[in-house]
């Protein structure tokens, strides 16, 4: 097995700086563990409108420092430079507002040079709606160490890492987004600390596209995503357990009713962002729907899944895990009842993909089904399943000749099917 | 601006006897207050989470497996608050009358969803959805308190089935374990035992800390069990028998309910053929007793005899269970006379 034994070793060595390295870097708050939240304010609180000329304030982040709890920050349309900070509970349930039915008219611009557009940092419940942020350095929106918030009518271009971002936190809601052109993942949950009684992140109707990884979800918990489209990424949604991070692997999450197609966008051909050469972004296999990289519970179902020209659904265990070697084992993860390949009309390469690792695995009830790893379509069990699965050298090593831009070269090409005010992006030009 | 006086009639009127409503964080809510839903409320949104209920992110308890041959019923459900029409035929159908005045309140219900509580998989209706599993199958039941505005932990404490004391549902104060007490927002996992002395049909019902008035508010369903293989009914309905009282709806007027609806054509219309297996689930859902009879049928009881009018108390089932053999269109109502004059009643329509 010396392929496999090699692809392994790249594999490792690659991810030596890891995407979450790259999210902790020095300019980035230390996790802190998200304890209560901080019980609403009662009133509607006060509201701070903040423009370009003609109000009291000019930066955004001079109303959120005015702020208390529960309080509004309203922004007018227009470009401010800026990278706003809310922290700490003191500005918990703040409410920062710019145009929700048109978020490109107030711009947060980061030119290259600031970090974040927006950072929440230990403020729970705090809704952050209708503001574009491009070229920040690090993410467009970030949230970390909170209980609670939420991102809806946003847009997040041309990052340094992440679109939107929520980081070591609990609960909380992404809705009617978009993300675009981020150097890693469009959108991110990552770090979920294990609860007994969890409260659940909704992840509903967002777009997310051009971006090396449409979802990442490096250790997540207790996510929903629903009624969302992924396309023309490198890769769809990678749910994924890392070291780099606290409490792998990706648990008890659902990716239920969402549109993952085209996606083969090779970024590494070329992108209007920083191309990585390393960490995860780097190694995802390009062409690729779904990817659940180790897990536990988690469940596929119900969506549409087309056109990408790796694997529409592919199942491997921890690979890149070295420190937590509990968590390496795919258990209970289910696939079902999804349809393949727009009936017939828009073929994914092949559309089921797993290593046999692990436990309780099973799929079920899934259409379109015609081209698996390993071809036989042995380590498929069939839902409800429960034991062992068949561990299959074979399909491992397959799996793992295809990561990064190498799985390109093992695409099975099919035409795409025309959709209307949607363009295949494969290869980036200016 | 409700009659307040009126409202107290109406209600010491249908309810003689019970001297208060429930007791939360240790007061009491007394029934001839006319706030007492909101004071109940006020007193269970400051309910402290006890620390035996505390959301510990490394608390690990027992959970049951399926028996061998058994397998997880696996439920998504949430409980959340909904605008709630008594009747929304605004009619009487057996008595062929209007039902005049108010009869919309807020009411709190359990609701089936898909799983990871993408989106509905059903309308919140009172009863929440019927739960059905096998002798050695578990049933998994994702809990959400979505109600949000409500601002108080509720719970989902089942009938029949096994369960250890973290997945009993309840709240008991300094002693309440890890599923007595599921804050807003927060989710938690039940997992029951359907053993062989699980088979029957059973409620389940709020036991947060203020499970009394969530309970009359309409959290509540049923589960049902089966021996392995058993042959469902070819007809199955539950029937929850209970009271809207003013203290829990605010309406100026008693209902007397089943299901959360009055009056024929309000409540269920239960469809039958001759030749079909029919089983009615009846069980009751507040503080008085009924019982339950429907016209032109007979069947056993558990101990073999034959009645038409068995009795049903709180929380207690009883099931009519029949093969169809007299077409028509029958009445089956709760034969307190009080109740079934009052609109506890339906249509039970079979056809020939």
């Amino acid at each position: 097995m010396r392929i496999r034994t090699a692809a392994v070793a790249a594999l490792a060595a690659g991810l030596l700086i890891p995407a979450g390295a790259l999210a902790q870097a020095p300019s980035y708050p230390e996790p802190a563990n998200p304890g209560k939240v901080v019980p609403k304010p009662k009133g509607k609180g006060k509201t701070r409108t903040v423009c370009k000329k003609g109000c009291k304030f000019k930066t955004i982040q001079s109303a959120v420092n005015r702020s208390k709890a529960g309080d509004t920050v309203k922004v007018k349309r227009g470009t401010y430079r800026e990278a706003v900070k809310i922290t700490g509970p003191k500005k918990s349930y703040l409410k920062l507002v710019g145009t929700p039915k048109s978020p490109g008219r107030v711009v947060l611009e980061g030119a290259d040079k600031k970090t974040n557009g927006v950072l929440v940092n230990g403020a729970d419940e705090v809704t952050v709606r209708g503001i574009k942020a491009q070229n920040y350095t690090s993410n467009g929106f970030f949230f970390v160490n909170v209980v609670g918030y939420t991102a809806q009518n946003l847009i997040a271009a041309k990052t340094g890492v992440y679109g939107i971002y929520a980081f070591n936190s609990k609960g909380g809601t992404m809705r009617d987004s978009e993300a675009y052109y981020n150097n890693d993942a469009g959108f991110y949950i990552g770090q979920t600390p294990a609860q007994v009684k969890p409260i659940r992140s909704i992840v509903d109707n967002i777009d997310s596209w051009g971006n090396p990884l449409g979802w990442s979800g490096t250790n997540m918990r207790y996510v929903t995503i629903t009624n969302s489209r992924f396309y023309n990424n490198a890769a769809g949604l990678i749910p994924n357990a890392l070291d780099s991070e606290k409490f792998p692997p990706a648990e008890d999450n659902i990716i239920r009713g969402n549109e993952i197609f085209w996606n083969n966008f090779d970024f590494h051909k070329g992108a209007p962002f920083k191309i990585a050469t390393e960490g995860t972004s780097a190694l995802a296999p390009v062409g690729t729907g779904i990817l659940l990289l180790a897990g536990r519970r988690n469940i596929v179902e119900d969506n549409e899944i087309y056109g990408n020209w790796g694997i529409g659904v592919a199942l491997v265990q921890g690979i890149l895990l070295e420190k937590n070697p509990q968590a390496v084992d795919l258990v209970g993860n289910e696939v079902r009842n999804n349809r393949f390949g727009l009936d017939g009309t828009d073929l994914n390469g092949r559309e089921l993909a797993y290593s046999g690792n692990g436990s309780g695995n099973c799929f079920g009830g899934n259409t379109g089904v015609s081209v698996t790893i390993p071809a036989d379509g042995s380590t498929l069990a069939p839902c409800p399943f429960t034991g062992a699965n068949t561990p299959n050298d074979g399909a491992l090593g397959e799996m793992l000749s295809l990561a990064g831009e190498a799985s390109v070269a093992a695409w099975k090409r099919h035409p795409h099917v025309a959709k209307a005010g949607f363009e295949p992006l494969e290869l980036y030009t200016p | 601006m409700p009659d307040r006086s009126t409202t107290r009639r109406s209600f010491f009127g249908l309810s003689a006897g019970a001297a208060f409503l429930c007791t939360i964080g240790g007061q009491e809510v007394r029934l001839d207050d006319p706030d007492a839903a909101r004071k109940a409320d006020v007193l269970a949104a400051q309910v402290e989470r006890p620390p035996g209920a505390a959301p510990q992110d490394a608390l690990t308890f027992p959970t049951p497996e399926p028996q061998p041959g058994g397998r997880k019923r696996e439920y998504w459900i949430q409980a959340r608050t909904r605008g709630w029409d008594v009747a929304p035929t605004g009619r009487d159908d057996w008595h062929g009358r209007p039902i005049p005045g108010k009869r919309n309140f807020r009411a709190l219900v359990y609701q089936l969803m898909k799983p990871g509580f993408a989106a509905p998989n059903g309308p919140p209706l009172m009863p929440g959805p019927t739960l059905y599993a096998e002798v050695g199958d578990t049933l998994v039941v994702h809990f959400r308190n979505a109600a949000t505005t409500l601002g108080q932990a509720l719970t989902l404490h089942p009938h029949g089935v096994r369960y250890t004391p973290d997945y009993d549902g309840v709240y008991l104060g300094e002693h309440t374990r890890v599923g007595g007490f599921i804050a807003p927002g927060e989710e938690f996992t039940y997992t029951w035992e359907a053993t062989p002395d699980s088979v029957g049909v059973w409620p389940y019902h709020d036991h947060g800390p203020n499970h009394t008035l969530n309970t009359f508010r309409g959290a509540f369903g049923a589960i049902v069990i089966r021996e392995r293989g058993a042959k469902p009914p070819d007809v199955e309905q539950v029937l929850f028998l209970h009271q809207l009282l003013p203290p829990v709806t605010e309406l100026p007027r008693a209902f007397q309910a089943i299901n959360g609806r009055t009056a024929a054509g309000n409540t269920p219309t239960i469809q039958s053929r001759v030749g079909q297996d029919v089983a009615l689930h009846v069980i009751g859902m507040d503080n008085n007793f009924h019982d339950f009879h429907i016209h032109g049928h007979r069947w056993k009881d558990a101990a073999g005899a034959f009645v038409d009018t068995p009795t049903v108390g709180p929380n207690e089932t009883i099931t009519a269970r029949f093969v169809e053999d007299n077409p028509g269109r029958w009445l089956y109502h709760c034969h307190v006379f009080s109740h079934q004059d009052a609109g506890m009643a339906g249509w039970y329509m079979a056809s020939p």
